[in-house]
């Protein structure tokens, strides 16, 4: 059972861009690693640890891989090696380079799915469409929301269709890529003429707006929230400076 | 060129079409329509597929012509304003100021719903929305709007979960909410079992009795006849007027089915069989007892949501049953409900061979499948062109080609007019009388009356 958490949309993106851009300016694994705990646990407790763990899984291991392969095998570094098989070498300063900017991207990519998975994607879209940008942004990022579930509903029809005749039935990787050949055209061409026919009827129904526009859902807000996200947007553009400098100072 | 039109005028919509022809086409699709619609009054247009229904109710809704590509030549007129059109000038049709006077509903419900709101209530207010109505009024109208089509119950609904009935039902009710004085329905009833039937009809008859016309296009004037203030017959482009009398005239022969012998092979064997989706919580069917002898024709009833369509998918073979046996002798061929998912090649001639290979010997019944369904003279045309039955009738030749010993049909008679009825009528005929089957899932009881030997009812 999943639990959701009652804050305004806005409010949970400026918490996460403002612990990115401080734990990317800092540097500190011990800081990158309190994080991702932290956003663990908050997964855990709002019932997305497991959904959480394999996105991030899947991200996360191929570029951890990629950075081992590129700071720890194949360094040109010329501290000592740890261990050598003849153009690989391994270095304590190479795998310290992938530990750090691997646990960088590690935060980046679990706070990132954490808001994904916390914040509900209506209310978004509805946040989005009651603040002064324009309407196609808010119907833009919906649409890449939720048209993009049905499109995966269409390619799935699309491959039982061809399944019936006996086309795209092949196993293994070759099967794989020849699906995915056959069924890009037939799903981009439905999507087409899907968008096609939507955008009249959308017209007809005065979208997009030409005036002010309004929303039947409403988006819990308050002035203690708006206060925080100023806050944490400050922090998210002066932490990072503030962090330089003193780190400049500190070496001087 | 727009005028002001007479207050005391009656007519809530008003066309003087002299002709119509789209964008790069020298063919006129519409010419001489004079057509008038009345407060609260129920005009149907009936006509085959491809005859110009859509094209009209487009021009009646202000979504055509486009502007700088159509050329209309004509007239037409909403509430005090007339649009004024001629070969040389083609205004440009505000069509959400045009949406408040005339609203159409799509053959596809789905498409009028913007499908990015996460409640029907939300999807009910979405032009309200756009038009800037403060919330508390937007949330009385829905709620009154709600209460008085009996609606309520689906208000929380998520607008992807709803049956087909219920999203056709949800659609109408948002075109109603900007309360048009004309209604334009295009196939309303179409492909709905009799219990949606029986609430979209309500619903209709609900907006009819608060004032609003209702313009109905549809392949055949069937259940309206009785109710219709005006019918009319879209023929070679143009409007005739029709009588209620003319539709009692009696209609084509009912194809006399040959008995099914006792001792026919059996081609089907069902015993016991489950059914079910990866992931889903239940069973889809449970215990399904079916047995199907060559030359015999089996129907599958039942509402939207009862497992006709999972049926058909487990004889083709794209389920497997979790438990029972399903004995199949011989080849299956499925025609699914949805013909643009089937259709992957650009011209009709490729489709009907895709994915047959280059030396079988199958390749060479193309031509002759595509005159078996009188599509001979669209073979190098592209299936999105064609028009809904002729496209319905592709899909049908991709399936007849590998020459199925049973052949599979799931709402086979949507979006096939009445001349695509008979072809498809004949084909299933063609498939008995070689000694094969068919067995085919339709909410169309009186098609299914015509064609199947036995019902079965799935509970």
């Amino acid at each position: 059972m999943s639990r959701t958490i009652n804050l305004h949309p806005f409010t949970i993106l400026a918490l996460a861009v403002a612990v990115v851009t401080l734990t990317t300016a800092a540097s500190q694994w011990w800081l990158s690693c309190a994080v991702i705990v932290l956003c663990l646990l908050i997964a855990g407790w709002a019932g997305h640890l497991k959904k959480l763990a394999v996105l991030s899984g899947a991200i996360l291991l191929p570029t951890f891989l990629s950075l081992l392969l590129i700071h720890g095998l194949i360094s040109r570094d010329p501290s000592p090696a740890m261990a050598q098989w003849g153009p690989l070498r391994v270095t304590a300063h190479g795998l310290e380079v992938a530990l750090s900017l691997g646990l960088r991207t590690a935060v980046l990519v679990v706070v990132g799915l954490l808001c994904g998975l916390l914040v509900d994607k209506h209310q978004l879209v509805a946040a989005i469409d009651l603040s002064p940008v324009p309407p196609q942004l808010g119907y833009l990022l919906a649409a890449t929301l939720f048209l993009l579930p049905q499109m995966g509903h269409k390619q799935r029809q699309i491959g039982e269709a061809q399944a019936l005749r006996r086309v795209g039935t092949r196993k293994g990787i070759t099967g794989w890529f020849q699906r995915v050949r056959l069924r890009a055209v037939p799903l981009v061409l439905a999507s087409m003429q899907d968008a096609q026919d939507r955008a009249v009827h959308l017209s007809a129904r005065g979208f997009p707006a030409a005036g002010v526009r309004t929303r039947l859902r409403t988006v819990p807000d308050s002035s203690v929230q708006r206060g925080f996200r100023w806050t944490a947007l400050a922090i998210a553009v002066l932490g990072p400076v503030l962090i330089l400098a003193l780190t400049r100072m500190g070496s001087h | 060129m727009y005028r002001k039109l007479s207050a005391q005028s009656t007519v809530m919509l008003g066309l003087n079409l002299g002709s119509y022809n789209y964008l790069d086409s020298t063919e006129v699709v519409l010419h001489d329509i004079q057509l008038d619609v009345h407060p609260g009054s129920l005009t149907v247009i009936s006509g085959h597929s491809g005859s110009g229904k859509s094209t009209l109710g487009a021009i009646l809704a202000g979504l055509l012509p486009r502007h700088g590509m159509d050329e209309l030549v004509g007239s037409i007129g909403v509430g005090e304003t007339l649009i004024e059109f001629s070969s040389s000038s083609t205004p440009r049709v505000d069509v959400a100021q045009w949406a408040k006077h005339v609203g159409l509903l799509p053959q596809d419900a789905g498409h009028y719903l913007s499908s990015i709101r996460g409640t029907v209530a939300e999807e009910l207010a979405f032009s309200l929305e756009n038009a800037g109505v403060p919330r508390e009024q937007m949330q009385q109208r829905v709620t009154d709007l709600a209460q008085k089509l009996h609606l309520q119950h689906l208000l929380e609904r998520h607008p992807q979960q709803l049956s087909g009935g219920q999203e056709r039902f949800v659609a109408l009710a948002a075109l109603a909410m900007s309360e048009p004085g004309v209604l334009v329905l295009d196939e309303p009833l179409a492909g709905l079992d009799k219990r949606a039937t029986a609430v979209v009809s309500e619903m209709i008859n609900l907006l009819r009795a608060n004032g609003a016309a209702l313009v109905v296009l549809v392949d055949s004037v069937g259940v309206w006849a009785r109710e219709a203030d005006e019918l009319w017959r879209l023929n070679q482009g143009t409007l005739h007027r029709i009588s209620a009398e003319d539709l009692l005239q009696p209609g084509g022969q009912t194809p006399r089915r040959r008995p099914v012998a006792a001792d026919a092979q059996v081609l089907l064997d069902m015993d016991s069989v489950q059914l079910a989706y990866p992931g889903a919580a239940g069973p889809a069917v449970s215990n399904l007892n079916l047995q199907l002898r060559a030359g015999e024709c089996l129907g599958l009833a039942g509402a939207n949501g009862s497992g006709k369509t999972t049926v058909l998918k487990a004889i083709a073979g794209l389920l497997k049953p979790e438990s029972g046996t399903l004995a199949l002798s011989g080849v299956s061929g499925l025609l699914l409900q949805n013909s643009s998912d089937q259709l992957f090649e650009r011209t009709v001639l490729r489709e009907v061979s895709f994915g047959i290979p280059k030396k079988s010997a199958l390749r060479h019944r193309a031509p002759e499948v595509l005159k078996q369904l009188g599509l001979e003279t669209h073979a190098q045309t592209h299936p999105y062109e064609l028009p809904a039955s002729a496209r319905r009738l592709v899909a049908l030749a991709t399936v007849l080609i590998h020459e199925p010993k049973i052949l599979l049909l799931d709402e086979p008679t949507e979006a096939l007019d009445e001349a695509g009825e008979v072809v498809l009528q004949e084909a299933i005929s063609s498939v008995l009388d070689r000694g094969g089957a068919v067995v085919l899932s339709t909410h169309d009881e009186r098609f299914m009356e015509r064609t199947a030997h036995r019902v079965h009812h799935m509970p």
